[in-house]
């Protein structure tokens, strides 16, 4: 089986590893970074940057630059409208049911852009393995709803890849951890990054991963830390920031905190707003304290689901940026009263764990297995607008459940079916995941068609539906529009795009190149007029260079990168004569001189 | 295949957990989607249908009360649990007239302490009451799988399903009570 690789496509940044013979590594860049940061940079001239190359750009070209793209993933404007008033970007104002963000001349939905991230790991793993790769394993917070794993799927797509396997990625940190070496324990895994808080309790018996309960919150990360930090500057100078002093401003904020990570204080510096203070510990933690407790509630809830007490967490694995905070730690090891893993760099771990994540699904390894559960209850809508739960959170994925429907009208050909996710009991607290209908029912008396729907959620913990009249035993078609996100035709659409953007952009290359040839070339021949072998030739031999010399200046306003080559070939065959002429007269005189020298 | 049939069970209603979770577990290697990532479509299919309704199964087996509610729907008898049971009129009388009252107190802000307190008294009664529930349903529970292993007429069987399903849906109906007290007092 072809290679598969391991992807953590994260808010801050992503990576991209790889197992071989059984142990993972991150594969790094040309210029040896492990770290992709996930941010896109359009350019005035067309050009896209991704990574560092982009992040270069934030300041400068803050409008341009692209980031926290996963915070939009598989959301709709109404559920972003706080975070993009804090970001530099702008959205298209065709935003309803997915966001899409106004850059480089045109609108792009959240997995396009994430879709530039993952196109950069595919070349950095291409070039690390000497091998093309198109089979991945993608990881997101467990507490993803569908829409958000969908919306990861499509990015995968979109770049060109074949995502074998969405895995939470507090789930591939207690892989990497090599904790099925121990026979078995329950492990809990504090998951805090950029922009989403995850825990997961997992129960190890014997290679088996089983995971009891997740929780977690979607909105809650190292970016609320540095909005803290963000929001004292902005108190104590009374400053209105730009876009580009809101980018100064993050960065040393970002700056402070990771010093405070190893230092009792820290000095902040902004001569721009003349602004100079020390940040002590003691401080910084009180500043971020509540922060800190909000990740502490999804953690008593996980705990809650999965039956058990604190006390009966044999392993505590910390993920993510977030958890090199001091405060995060001993807030943590306080809960768990635990000792707690830190033994990998949080950053890379949830990588690692796709990588090893990978190898499972090679083939490679059958003494390792994860069963993970779906974060969120599935139900669909019932009268009064009540949401009636049919695979209950928490079930080991893959989960199924079937429900019958019927007719209320005589005739009736169609059913609406509304499928919700959520833990709320009345619909519009719930997230809408999709409405389809139910087509071509056999027309029959009101309440006597059996219309069978089975609800399936993948390993993915992405939803199928099926449904199948019992009375006719004829399958149904089924039609489903997602509230948030894109159709499959659409996905499709973007597939192509990006297969013509990537063909423009190398025929774009083409005719640069073509026209910089013939410029050098009408050059040399402009210059070769005041040669003597060229006044001396047959005056039909300079009319032919003449009308070959006006072809090209011509041609060189096409687009057509082969137009030009043609003329410049044209040009070259005619000039040819006279190249050769001036060539050895050149030779000649340069003889005569050395001779001269050569006498003296 | 129905879900005792998945783990090669009797339908019977006292499963012991840990062999059903180790044979969950030998399933799972067996039928699991990760295992088959390079199978033919139509077998990796298969294994995705056969490890939703493996998981199905174990989700549905592992709790007593989830396992007896399959079990008697499986044989066409409902367990309707929104019905007030009879032998438990009063008490639904009384528990709601308590909130009811608690409910506005709150409203205008009144003291609640006495109210909260004869709230608490009755969940004390109701526990109590469930877990009688509990030790009928257990019952129950044993008299069924005699059925099974020395199989008693169909009629026996068809007569002691019935009593399950009402025992389920009192025992349903009282667990949703005292969780609805306890949300009320912790307000």
């Amino acid at each position: 089986m072809a290679r598969i690789v391991g992807i953590d496509l994260g808010t801050t940044n992503s990576l991209v590893a790889v197992a071989e013979d059984g142990t993972p590594r991150i594969i790094a860049g040309p210029d040896g970074s492990r770290m992709v940061p996930s941010v896109i940079h359009f350019g005035a001239d067309q050009s896209v940057s991704v990574g560092n190359a982009a992040l270069e750009k934030m300041f400068d070209d803050s409008g341009h630059t692209i980031f926290s793209i996963k915070r939009f993933m598989g959301k709709g404007i109404e559920d972003v409208r706080d975070d993009l008033s804090l970001l530099p970007f702008e959205a298209s104002s065709e935003s309803d049911n997915i966001i899409r963000i106004n850059a480089g001349g045109r609108a792009y939905t959240p997995p396009e852009l994430s879709a530039f991230v993952l196109r950069e790991l595919k070349e950095r793993a291409e070039s690390d393995l000497a091998e093309e790769i198109t089979n991945v394993v993608i990881t997101v917070p467990a507490y993803f709803n569908d829409a958000q794993r969908q919306a990861t799927k499509d990015a995968g797509r979109i770049a060109g890849l074949d995502v074998l396997r969405i895995v939470n990625e507090p789930t591939a940190a207690s892989l990497a951890y090599g904790l099925q070496e121990k026979k078995q324990g329950i492990i809990a895994v504090y998951d805090f990054g950029g922009g989403t808080f995850d825990i997961s309790i997992l129960k190890l018996t014997e290679g088996i991963f089983e995971v009891l309960s997740t929780s977690g919150d979607t909105h809650l990360g190292g970016d609320d830390i540095d909005q803290a930090l963000i929001r004292m500057v902005q108190e104590e100078t009374k400053a209105e920031l730009d876009n580009r002093g809101l980018g100064v401003v993050r960065a040393a904020m970002r700056k402070a905190k990771e010093d405070l990570s190893a230092s009792e204080k820290t000095d902040i510096e902004l001569p721009e707003l003349n602004y100079s203070r020390v940040l002590s510990r003691d401080e910084f933690d009180g500043r971020i304290a509540a922060i800190i407790e909000r990740t502490l509630v999804p953690c008593r809830q996980a705990l809650k689901d999965a039956a058990l007490e604190a006390r009966a967490i044999d392993e505590v694995v910390m993920v993510g940026g977030s958890t090199r905070v001091p405060l995060v730690r001993s807030r943590v090891a306080e809960l768990f009263g635990r000792a707690l893993h830190t033994e990998l760099n949080p950053d890379e771990v949830v990588a690692l764990g796709a990588a090893v994540q990978a190898d499972i699904l090679s083939g490679n390894r059958r003494d390792t297995l994860l069963l993970d559960v779906s974060p969120l209850s599935l139900g669909i809508e019932t009268i009064g607008g009540v949401m009636s739960t049919i695979i209950p959170r928490n079930s080991t994925v893959p989960a199924s459940a079937t429900e019958s429907f019927t007719t209320y009208v005589e005739g009736q050909t169609n059913v609406k079916i509304h499928v919700l996710q959520g833990e709320r009991e009345l619909v519009e607290d719930c997230r809408s995941l999709a409405e389809f209908d139910l087509k071509n029912i056999p027309p029959m008396p009101a309440g006597l068609p059996r219309i069978e729907v089975k609800f399936l959620i993948d390993a993915d913990g992405i939803l199928n539906v099926s449904a199948m009249e019992k009375r006719t035993g004829k399958f149904q078609s089924v039609d489903i529009k997602p509230t948030y996100g894109l159709t499959d035709e659409q996905v499709e659409t973007m597939i192509l795009e990006s297969f013509e953007h990537a063909e423009a952009d190398i025929d774009v290359r083409l005719v640069i190149e073509a026209r910089n040839e013939a410029r050098t070339v009408l050059d040399a021949c402009e210059r070769s007029r005041v040669n003597e072998e060229y006044v001396q030739l047959p005056t039909e031999e300079k009319q032919e260079i003449e009308t070959a010399v006006e072809a090209l200046r011509e041609a060189i306003n096409t687009e057509d990168h082969q137009v030009i080559r043609d003329a410049i070939e044209q040009l070259n065959e005619k000039t040819m004569r006279v190249a050769e002429l001036i060539m050895t007269a050149a030779i000649g005189k340069a003889l005569k001189n050395k001779r001269v020298r050569e006498i003296q | 295949m129905n879900y005792f049939e998945v783990f090669n069970l009797e339908p019977v209603l006292n499963i012991d957990l840990d062999s059903l979770e180790r044979k969950f577990h030998t399933l799972s290697r067996q039928y699991h989607p990760d295992f088959h990532t390079s199978s033919p479509p139509e077998e990796r299919e298969r294994a995705l249908r056969m490890t939703a309704l493996l998981n199905d199964s174990y989700r549905t087996l592992r709790e007593p009360s989830k396992r007896a509610e399959y079990l008697v729907r499986s044989q066409g008898f409902e367990v309707d649990s929104s019905k007030v049971p009879q032998a438990l009129l009063a008490e639904v009388f009384e528990v709601n007239e308590e909130m009811e009252q608690l409910r506005a107190a709150r409203a205008a802000g009144d003291d609640t302490d006495a109210l909260v307190e004869a709230l608490e008294g009755s969940r004390v009664h109701i526990s109590r009451m469930r877990e009688d529930y509990d030790q009928r349903l257990q019952e129950a529970f044993s008299k069924w799988d005699g059925l099974i292993s020395d199989p008693g007429s169909d009629e026996m069987r068809r007569e002691q399903l019935s009593k399950l399903a009402d025992i389920l849906a009192h025992s349903a109906y009282i667990r949703n009570m005292e969780r609805d007290i306890e949300s009320e007092v912790a307000h």
